[in-house]
């Protein structure tokens, strides 16, 4: 057994990523794709690594997310297992690429704990991020004030440098609200966190009057879940799932705790988390209600 | 800009409004999502893939159906919006949000197009307000309300749309919707009188006389799992909500026989009539 075997089994079929493994769940959505493109050919491994001049252990170690992805072996087993459009093909193949580049964020290595890492590995792929947060603005909204507040509340002992970089790392994040081909983000959000006033009064309305702006954002759509709707499906705790524009890449859902994160790509899995995000959706104020209700939470604040 | 009918919002369908939360249920099968699940979109669950599965058994080629289906809504939103200058279209049957939707195709003729989606399930809605955003130029809104309701349709429509100006109504498979109790000929009369001469009306119904066997045993399958019963309708049926309209060159056909635009379009398979018609 690798020493980055997971010890403790996590419930549902979750992924963990190897620890500062680089974009790691791309490779191994990748691998469960080829897998199960594999399975339904009705190709065994070894079938597959005679293919492409490997072992029945190398294509399970692909299958895996274990190893990095040569674009010509992917292509041959395509090729292999029936899978000529050419819409799947290029999708597969340029995710192939992404698993393997080194992400922007690696320079940050040292702050990054791997479980996150490979989020952002995630988050640069996907087409389509949904996402539901109960106590604070999501990240890729927050003002600089308010990413700041939030890293000292989870940093309290670290220096300011560090600090400082942290808070770089989530500005440099956001990059992907603006880029020409960035995914879409769909994003409902508790009136908890417009409530509480991180960083005091300032710095939140500061962050509420950017919310606005962010929102009007063309591939942006932001609504909130107000008080006044009473409970509602999202009361078990802040998720994301995150969509793929490659026809058969599983969604994943992304739950983050205090020390590590679940990714969950197993449909029945996924589809609990789907529901609940649809009807988060349907239940929260519409994008312009949200605009409107955003516009009367910053003349109370 | 993105803007919304006057009352548009959840929980505002009939007595279910105010505080109570939209109802929805994913332990049955929802049309909206058998049919994403047929595109091979990742917005279904079990019981869809389920009622979609059996459907599929029933009549195989119902995959290629729903392809040929948003094909011709391309190619016929395409028409109204180049050859017919058509700058306001109607939509109504939203469905989750796929390739190709009815803004995207016009506003790529014409970016000042404006649209107006109609659905009566709120999460369809939520994904429509979400994702179908207009170029900024034009505008696209969204209302919630039903087909058999075409006066609430018109009345919010009329927020978005100016009804002084020629305007399309496209019913793509939805009138299947409507059994013969519900007077479909009715809604779709009443809908048509609200436009000026110049408008259009762009259809599509699943038929009952092509595959029309495997069509019936679906449309049974569909009946036990769905909460949205169907009614497939024959080519003389269907020709009928087109009664003093002017059809358009080819008239009233296949789907496939409607000026595809590939080989691969004019030879898919697919058990839909389709028509797109002026109003004189």
């Amino acid at each position: 057994m690798s020493t980055d075997e997971p010890r403790n089994p996590l419930p549902g079929d979750s992924i963990l990523p190897e620890p500062s493994a680089g974009p790691g769940v791309l490779r191994l959505l990748l691998g469960t794709q080829l897998r199960r493109l594999r399975e339904t050919a009705g190709i065994t491994p070894e079938q597959a690594g005679y293919e492409i001049r490997a072992s029945r252990s190398k294509i399970s170690r692909m299958e895996h997310g274990r190893v990095g992805f040569k674009q010509r072996d992917v292509a041959d087993l395509l090729t292999l297992y029936g899978v000529s459009d050419d819409l799947s093909r290029s999708g597969i193949l340029s995710l192939a690429l992404q698993a393997n580049a080194q992400g922007w964020w690696s320079k940050y290595g040292d702050i990054l704990p791997g479980w996150f890492e490979a989020y952002l590995g995630l988050e640069a792929a996907a087409t389509l991020i949904r996402s539901f947060d109960l106590q604070f603005v999501h990240g890729l909204f927050q003002t600089q004030g308010y990413a700041r507040a939030v890293t000292v509340l989870g940093h309290r002992s670290a220096p300011a440098d560090e600090i400082d970089r942290r808070v770089s790392l989530r500005m440099k994040r956001q990059d992907l609200l603006q880029a020409s081909n960035g995914p879409l983000v769909w994003s409902v959000m508790d009136e908890a966190a417009l409530r509480r006033p991180v960083g005091g009064h300032q710095v939140m309305l500061k962050q509420l009057k950017h919310l606005v702006d962010v929102a009007a954002l063309p591939r942006v759509t932001v609504q909130i879940v107000p008080f006044r709707r009473g409970g509602h499906a999202g009361a078990g705790g802040s998720f994301t799932v995150l969509r793929f524009g490659q026809p058969d890449l599983p969604d994943v859902a992304y739950i983050e705790q205090l020390t590590s994160a679940l990714y969950l790509e197993r449909r029945a899995d996924v589809d609990q988390y789907l529901e609940v995000m649809n009807r988060l959706s349907a239940e929260a104020l519409t994008p312009i209600g949200t605009i409107r209700f955003l516009k009367e939470v910053i003349r109370d604040t | 800009m993105t803007s919304e009918g006057p009352s548009a919002g959840p929980g505002t369908r009939g007595a279910a409004s105010g505080e109570t939360a939209p109802a929805f249920d994913t332990s049955v099968a929802h049309v909206a999502r058998v049919y994403d699940y047929w595109l091979g979109g990742k917005d279904n669950f079990a019981a869809d893939r389920a009622a979609g599965d059996q459907a599929i058994a029933a009549y195989p080629d119902i995959v290629f159906s729903v392809r040929a289906n948003r094909a011709f809504l391309a190619r016929a939103v395409r028409y109204l919006a180049a050859e017919a200058g058509i700058r306001q279209f109607l939509d109504i049957g939203t469905g989750i949000p796929t390739a190709n939707n009815t803004h995207e195709v016009a506003q790529d003729v014409a970016p000042p197009s404006r649209i107006v989606y109609v659905d009566n399930d709120p999460v369809v809605l939520a994904h429509a307000r979400a994702l179908l955003t207009s170029m900024p130029e034009g505008s696209t809104s969204c209302i919630d309300a039903d087909l058999r309701d075409a006066d609430t349709i018109l009345r919010q429509a009329a927020a978005a749309l100016d009804f002084a100006k020629p305007i399309a109504v496209l019913l793509m498979v939805i009138l299947q919707h409507l059994d013969d109790d519900d007077d479909p000929y009715a809604v779709v009369a009443s809908l048509m009188a609200a436009v000026p001469s110049g408008s259009y009306l762009a259809m599509t119904h699943p038929a009952s006389d092509i595959a029309a066997e495997e069509m019936r045993e679906m449309a049974q399958r569909l009946n036990k799992l769905m909460a949205e019963k169907v009614t497939f309708r024959g080519r003389a049926e269907v020709t009928r909500f087109f009664d003093g309209l002017e059809l358009v060159e080819p008239g009233m056909v296949r789907v496939q026989e409607w000026r595809p635009n590939t080989e691969a379009e004019a030879t898919s398979p697919a058990a839909l009539w389709c028509g797109v018609a002026r109003k004189p």
